[in-house]
């Protein structure tokens, strides 16, 4: 393992290893990645797999458009020698009340003005994309084209194989153990392998990311909360878009391969790192999704999961430096959005660690925000 | 082929069905499973491989492999391993993933 590094990310998931690889792209060298398992073993390869647009946040639509962008073409751009699956079939959110339909209209007028062309739709069309969509508690519904689902795996392995041609490194099964500081200053990073002399720590440990931070003394106000998932055994092609709802809680996607893979978020699943398997789970999910969407009740369950989704305080991403160790960034909190997020990551962290002109709305997305009390209050997640 | 003595096994045979394979009457019996019916028939390929399409027979016979899912009465991917003939029952090869209604 090397011995010194002129930047050390912690965590080999989408984010590290697109920081890596816009650092790398950006001019900087000896950049190594630490992933504590294999890459993508916590909340990438765990997630849902959704890349949206829809927000009702103008930094999150710029976030998500410029990523959006990217992994259109990111086979090319990445020069993988393999498919990432980026299935544009839309994004299909669901509205069952009065107060979502108002906060969907001004979200896709944001939207609109961002150059996004979601629109709001009436059930009819909504019918039209899914024709066997249950609509007895629906009012309407928003759409756009240009979202739809990602393969985490082979986007992951993508920026790890683009990230190693341009001379990074990556350590598997390498787990950090310290972060030693000095005088306010990043000084290195402490494995179970070895020690690694740098100035530069790059803290995207996913749903770890605040106990990183501890070991080098910073605090972030993050917590991580276990979400479960189900994949369902493959069946022809018949669900084009993600659907999702708010109210319901939940998203539903049919994967390339034809599985279809849903999840729900529940208010009482733990906060301490767990990633079990939840028994309540399946019947939940099933009995919620098959409501909506019924010719589901036919399709067998594979099986289940759980991930860490990293929650912020204002569920919007934190990109800084730590404001008491000078040299310790972290890109962290995306309360279960940095899949989708993680060509911005990429971009807005090597932009802020290279002390390069912003292009992309990063500088909001501090700490001090939760000082200053101007907080990224994102109204649109599950 | 059925065996019908044993020197250990006694065997209760069920009521006498009908059942279509394909398009094709089987003779089966009533408290046999699907498979088995095809098996006795002389059929044994019994599925298809999802990427490459190529045959595949009777395999694990306890409903784990996947091995023999069929269309009966328009369900796809029923495990006919598992499941038990009846009268009148329509069976057809399933040559993709399923087609849900």
């Amino acid at each position: 393992m090397n011995k010194t590094a002129d930047i050390v990310i912690i965590g080999g998931g989408v984010s590290g290893c697109s920081i890596g690889y816009y650092l790398l792209k950006n001019g900087a060298k000896n950049v190594v990645i630490l992933e504590r398992d294999y890459l993508s073993a916590g909340a990438t390869g765990r997630c849902g797999a959704g890349i949206r647009q829809q927000w009702g946040l103008e930094l999150n639509c710029r976030m998500s458009k410029f990523s959006c962008e990217f992994f259109e073409n990111a086979v090319s751009e990445l020069e993988f020698d393999g498919d990432v699956e980026f299935h544009q079939g839309g994004y299909l959110l669901l509205i069952s009340a009065e107060a979502e339909l108002e906060q969907m209209k001004k979200n896709i007028a944001l939207q609109n003005s961002l150059g996004i062309a979601s629109r709001l739709i009436t059930l009819d069309e909504a019918k039209e994309i899914v024709p066997y969509l249950n609509t007895d508690n629906l009012l309407a519904a928003a759409f756009h084209q240009k979202d739809g689902h990602l393969n985490p795996f082979h986007t992951t392995q993508a920026f790890a194989e683009a990230f190693k041609r341009l001379g990074g490194v990556i350590e598997t099964r390498t787990a950090v153990t310290g972060v030693t500081v000095s005088n306010g200053r990043i000084t290195g990073v402490e494995t179970d392998k070895g020690t690694i002399q740098t100035g530069t720590v790059v803290n995207a440990a996913g749903g770890y990311a605040q106990g990183i931070a501890k070991m080098a003394g910073v605090e972030l106000p993050l917590y991580s909360e276990r979400h479960n998932i189900l994949v369902t055994e493959p069946v022809e092609p018949l669900l084009a878009p993600m659907v999702m709802s708010f109210s319901l809680n939940l998203y539903c996607q049919q994967s390339p391969h034809g599985s279809f893979v849903m999840g729900r978020t529940d208010d009482s699943q733990p906060r301490d790192l767990r990633v079990s398997a939840y028994s309540g789970f399946p019947e939940l999910m099933s009995r919620s999704v098959t409501g909506l969407m019924p010719p589901l009740k036919n399709l067998r369950m594979l099986r289940q999961w759980a991930g860490l989704y990293n929650m912020s305080p204002d569920k919007a991403a934190i990109y800084c430096e730590a404001p008491n160790v000078s040299g310790f960034y972290t890109a962290a909190g995306f309360s279960g959005h940095g899949f989708m997020m993680a060509p911005a990551t990429g971009q807005s962290m090597t932009e802020l660690i290279l002390g390069l002109t912003p292009t992309l709305p990063w500088p909001k997305m501090g700490l001090d925000r939760f000082e200053t009390g101007e907080l990224l209050l994102e109204p649109s997640v599950v | 082929m059925r065996i019908n003595t044993h020197p250990i096994l006694e065997f209760k045979r069920g009521a006498a069905v009908t059942i279509t394979f394909d398009g094709k009457p089987i003779e089966a019996r009533d408290n046999e499973t699907i498979a088995v019916a095809l098996h006795a028939a002389g059929i044994r390929n019994i599925g298809r491989s999802m990427n490459l399409h190529r045959d595949r027979g009777l395999f694990c016979a306890i409903g784990n492999c996947s091995s023999c899912m069929m269309i009966v009465d328009g369900v796809p991917n029923v495990r006919t391993c598992l499941e038990l003939c009846r009268d009148g029952m329509t069976v057809e090869t399933q040559h993709d993933k399923g087609v849900l209604a």
